[in-house]
């Protein structure tokens, strides 16, 4: 049993008075992360600063039983990174880059280094850091591994899995293990790819070793515009169907080009097209031309009124500019807005689009897609205020629609963003009893007392050994 | 079929465990029913299953003492494939052979190929992870496998990921179940992505050399090449002979793309000397070079060290009268070791006993050599747990990756 003001003492002597906040006023930026409609408010956060500081704040917390959640930069989109009541271990104070390795293409990070900064560091090597989350820019490399992120680029080259070599790991009751090898190989299971993509629910990672991707000798960035969702969907699965594989191909349709385009962010995009495809082709010079020509050949089939290839870095760089920042853009045209996140065959495209028109009209919302469609990784974003109880009922039931129609067109209920707290209950659309049970027991060989990111990921309900929420460990 | 091994060593024979003997002929389901059926029966009766796959390479792993042999020969046949989408989901005994026949036909391939050919199962190179000499540019199983179905040694039938190329639902099932050796559970069902098979092709060989400095250099210089290979492997003078490429040390490269690429290429890797053009059957032969009976190690190394790897490899593979081949891409080598009767030429043993313990991979062993030369490693609490929150009674392929010697 721990008073939370003893905690917080304790915890002061290990962080020091700025690193830990305690009153109401102070935690209520902590109370959302990237996504709206839920407000969490955490008993306390904590921020060390050092690797030795977060082991010694994760021991801590072990030996009073405490539960609490690591957070990263709190632009997840599920609503991972929110603390009920229990604490909130922040991680971007930890931003050292430990070491690049050119000749390894290896960089051993700390776990709140930027996404962009790391590439940023790589880049006088000719390197880069290959998944690239839209949210690249705030985003870490911790709530990358929590997350296993994806990104537009994730296509060609994979998502966040695919890059990470090795972590040392704190595990919620306080032991640091290695997993995967740096140098090479490890016999036995792949813990190290089992914790990636575990949503904060196995433990921290205290350094991360990742890949680095050499930067392409070439690349080409195209935009086709279409007058329709249907013919842009068409494309893409012809594009995906021949066998090029881009870099990234990415589609918005028409109501995000023209948020876009009346935002700062505007990117050029037609905006009278009904969709665009954003496809960057990479690697070597010699061939991609002849690339180029097939996708220009194939989008044109499909029904593109044009097919224009940026001429220099500086337009790729604003086309591109304008797909990630397509999200702030939206806040010009509503209060709230949820960023979805599901999976289908690519060859569904067409279909499913056409059926999440329908439940955006039947139920009166405004659905917005931006996505990466050569994943078939869905993003139908709804813009709605949350002030409204009627217009969120209605957002909620079209959100559930959509999940079921994915999942129906042998989907997945996220792509990147994770389950969180958003999705708990979509779960069962996807996984049996047996399977959740199964994910529960997995769960408990990293944190057998459930301490770490509690009532995420699994129902509970799911847990077949459930003994009441560990948040009762608490007394005020 | 039953691994040939016999006559150990008097030295280990002690401690070594006898290689599966099945007291009668393998039990072989037809159906994901069929197995669930099987493991109700192994953990109502507390009697281990030794899962085998299609028998293709029974002396993978280290020996399994079990009562009852579970062949997947059966359990065939690919369920979902749209070629549109670029996916694929196969029963777990699935050949790879059919696989690629299937889907040959559209222009795709599954990129797996892995070393033993593909005569082997979908499910058998999943649950072993086995790559092969594409998996620097083109993904391990443990990237290229998106979903799998299992039949848990729990008896529950668990599935993780599913068949869209991106999935972050839930906890990693298959990321575990990849490279589990059956230790977790008998995989049912896979799911893996598929690649348009290239336009065009070339597979061209150069000279390697002998001096460690020049394969460093050669390494160093290949890895920032403007090429885009799918695979380089190094082979040594035995291999390469074996294979139809003179009597020298080689460094093969499959090279790839549209007509413009592979001609690009093709001048790239010239600046490094004389190209001879190789069939591109070479890389199938060298997957299934290996004899029946062989030891078989892999080193994985960093880049800094990797021309000193394949150095001591190539010696290892001299004293043992086999031979070896390392990827570039990867920073790994193999050394491929015939055997007979169970015994390998004393210089070989040596040198394998000192080889660094954290860098080798034993694939294939006589079983008799497994306690000398692979001690198991001490069991750590995430493994052991992971086992039991799968396989509670240790029914499935016990002692297969070491863990029940500790």
């Amino acid at each position: 049993m721990t008073h939370s003001a003893d905690l917080a003492d304790r915890l002061t002597e290990v962080v020091g008075t700025r690193g830990v906040l305690r009153r109401a006023g102070e935690l209520v930026v902590y109370r959302s992360d990237g996504l709206p409609g839920y407000s969490k408010q955490p008993r306390l956060a904590v921020f060390p600063r050092t690797r030795d500081e977060l082991v010694a704040v994760v021991r801590l917390l072990a030996d009073q039983s405490v539960p609490f959640v690591p957070r990263g930069a709190g632009t997840g989109l599920s609503g991972g990174a929110l603390a009920d009541d229990v604490v909130l271990v922040g991680l971007n104070r930890l931003t050292r880059i430990l070491s690049i390795d050119p000749v390894e293409r290896l960089a051993v990070v700390e776990p709140g280094v930027v996404n962009v900064a790391l590439t940023r560091a790589a880049t006088p090597y000719g390197l880069h850091y290959a998944p690239d989350p839209s949210s690249q820019a705030a985003c870490t490399i911790g709530g990358n591994v929590a997350e296993n992120a994806g990104g537009p680029h994730c296509l060609k080259y994979g998502v966040t899995l695919n890059h990470v070599r090795a972590i040392t790991a704190i595990l919620p009751d306080g032991e640091i293990v290695r997993l995967g090898n740096a140098e090479g190989e490890v016999e036995g299971y792949d813990l190290l790819g089992t914790f990636i993509g575990s949503e904060g629910c196995f433990g921290i990672a205290l350094d991360v070793t990742v890949k680095l991707s050499p930067n392409p000798q070439a690349i080409r960035t195209l935009l086709a515009d279409f007058t329709s969702v249907d013919a842009a969907a068409r494309a893409t699965s012809e594009i995906i169907a021949s066998g090029i594989v881009p870099a990234a191909l990415e589609m918005m349709d028409g109501a995000t080009i023209r948020a876009v385009e009346a935002s700062i962010y505007a990117a050029g995009y037609p905006v009278d097209a009904e969709a665009i495809l954003l496809i960057e082709l990479d690697g070597l010079e010699a061939g991609l031309e002849a690339d180029v020509a097939r996708i220009e050949a194939m989008c044109s089939a499909a029904g593109a009124r044009t097919v224009r290839v940026a001429r220099d870095d500086a337009e790729r760089a604003r086309l591109w500019q304008g797909r990630k920042k397509a999200f702030g853009a939206m806040g010009r045209v509503s209060s709230h807005l949820v960023v979805q996140d599901a999976v289908i065959p690519r060859t569904r495209l067409p279909d499913v689009l056409a059926v999440i028109r329908e439940i955006a009209e039947r139920q009166r919302i405004t659905v917005c897609n931006v996505f990466h469609a050569g994943d078939g990784n869905l993003h139908p974003n709804i813009g709605y205020d949350a002030n409204d109880p009627d217009e969120q009922a209605r957002v909620h039931a079209a959100m559930r629609e959509i999940m079921a129609t994915c999942v129906a067109a042998g989907g997945t209920i996220t792509g990147e963003h994770g389950i969180g707290l958003d999705k708990l209950d979509y779960m069962s659309l996807i996984f049996s009893e047996d399977s959740l049970a199964a994910m529960c027991r997995l769960r408990e060989v990293f944190d057998p007392a459930r301490r770490a990111n509690p009532g995420k990921v699994v129902p509970v309900h799911s847990c077949r050994e459930w003994h009441g929420a560990p948040r009762a460990a608490w007394t005020a | 079929m039953v691994p040939a091994s016999a006559a150990p060593s008097p030295a280990v024979a002690q401690n070594a465990s006898p290689a599966t003997t099945p007291s009668s002929s393998p039990l072989r389901p037809a159906s994901t029913a069929d197995v669930r059926e099987i493991v109700g029966d192994a953990i109502a009766q507390k009697k281990p299953l030794r899962i085998v796959g299609r028998g293709t390479w029974l002396d993978a792993g280290r020996p399994v003492e079990a009562a009852r042999q579970v062949s997947l020969d059966g359990l065939t046949g690919i369920v979902d494939y749209t070629p549109g989408d670029l996916t694929l989901t196969a029963r777990a005994g699935t050949t790879l052979a059919e696989i690629a026949r299937a889907t040959a036909d559209h222009g795709q391939w599954l990129a797996l190929a892995p070393w033993g050919g593909d005569a082997g199962s979908l499910g058998a190179t999943a649950a072993t992870a086995t790559a092969g000499p594409m998996s620097g540019a083109l993904g391990t199983p443990r990237d290229i496998v998106i979903g799998i179905e299992a039949v848990a040694g729990s008896g529950e039938l668990v599935r993780g990921g599913g068949r869209v190329v991106k999935n972050v639902a839930g906890f990693d099932l298959t990321r575990l179940m990849v490279g589990a050796w059956g230790t977790l559970g008998i995989l049912t069902e896979v799911s893996v992505r598929l690649r348009g098979l290239p336009e065009q092709e070339a597979s061209l060989a150069l000279r390697l050399p002998n001096a460690p400095a020049a394969v460093a250099e050669l390494v160093t210089r290949l890895r920032s090449a403007p090429i885009a290979p799918l695979g380089i492997e190094m082979l040594s003078a035995r291999l390469a002979a074996r294979l139809g490429i003179g009597q020298q040390p080689v460094v093969i490269a499959r090279l790839a793309g549209n007509a413009d690429a592979v001609t690009a290429q093709r001048a790239a890797l010239g600046a490094f000397g004389d190209l001879l053009d190789v069939p591109d059957d070479v890389w199938t032969d060298l997957r299934t070079a290996e004899p029946a009976e062989a030891t078989v190690v892999r080193f994985s190394s960093t880049v800094a060290r990797f021309h000193e790897v394949w150095v001591a490899v190539d010696r290892l593979a001299t004293a043992g009268d086999g031979y070896a081949h390392a990827s570039v891409l990867r920073s790994s080598a193999r050394v491929v070791l015939p055997h007979n009767a169970g015994a390998l030429p004393d210089g070989a043993l040596e040198l394998l006993r000192g080889a660094s313990r954290d860098t080798r991979i034993f694939e294939r062993l006589p079983a008799a050599l497994w306690p000398g030369l692979a001690p198991s490693r001490a069991t750590d609490r995430l493994s052991a747990g992971v086992r039991t929150a799968f396989d509670p009674h240790r029914l499935l392929n016990p002692g297969i990756l070491g863990e029940t010697h500790a």
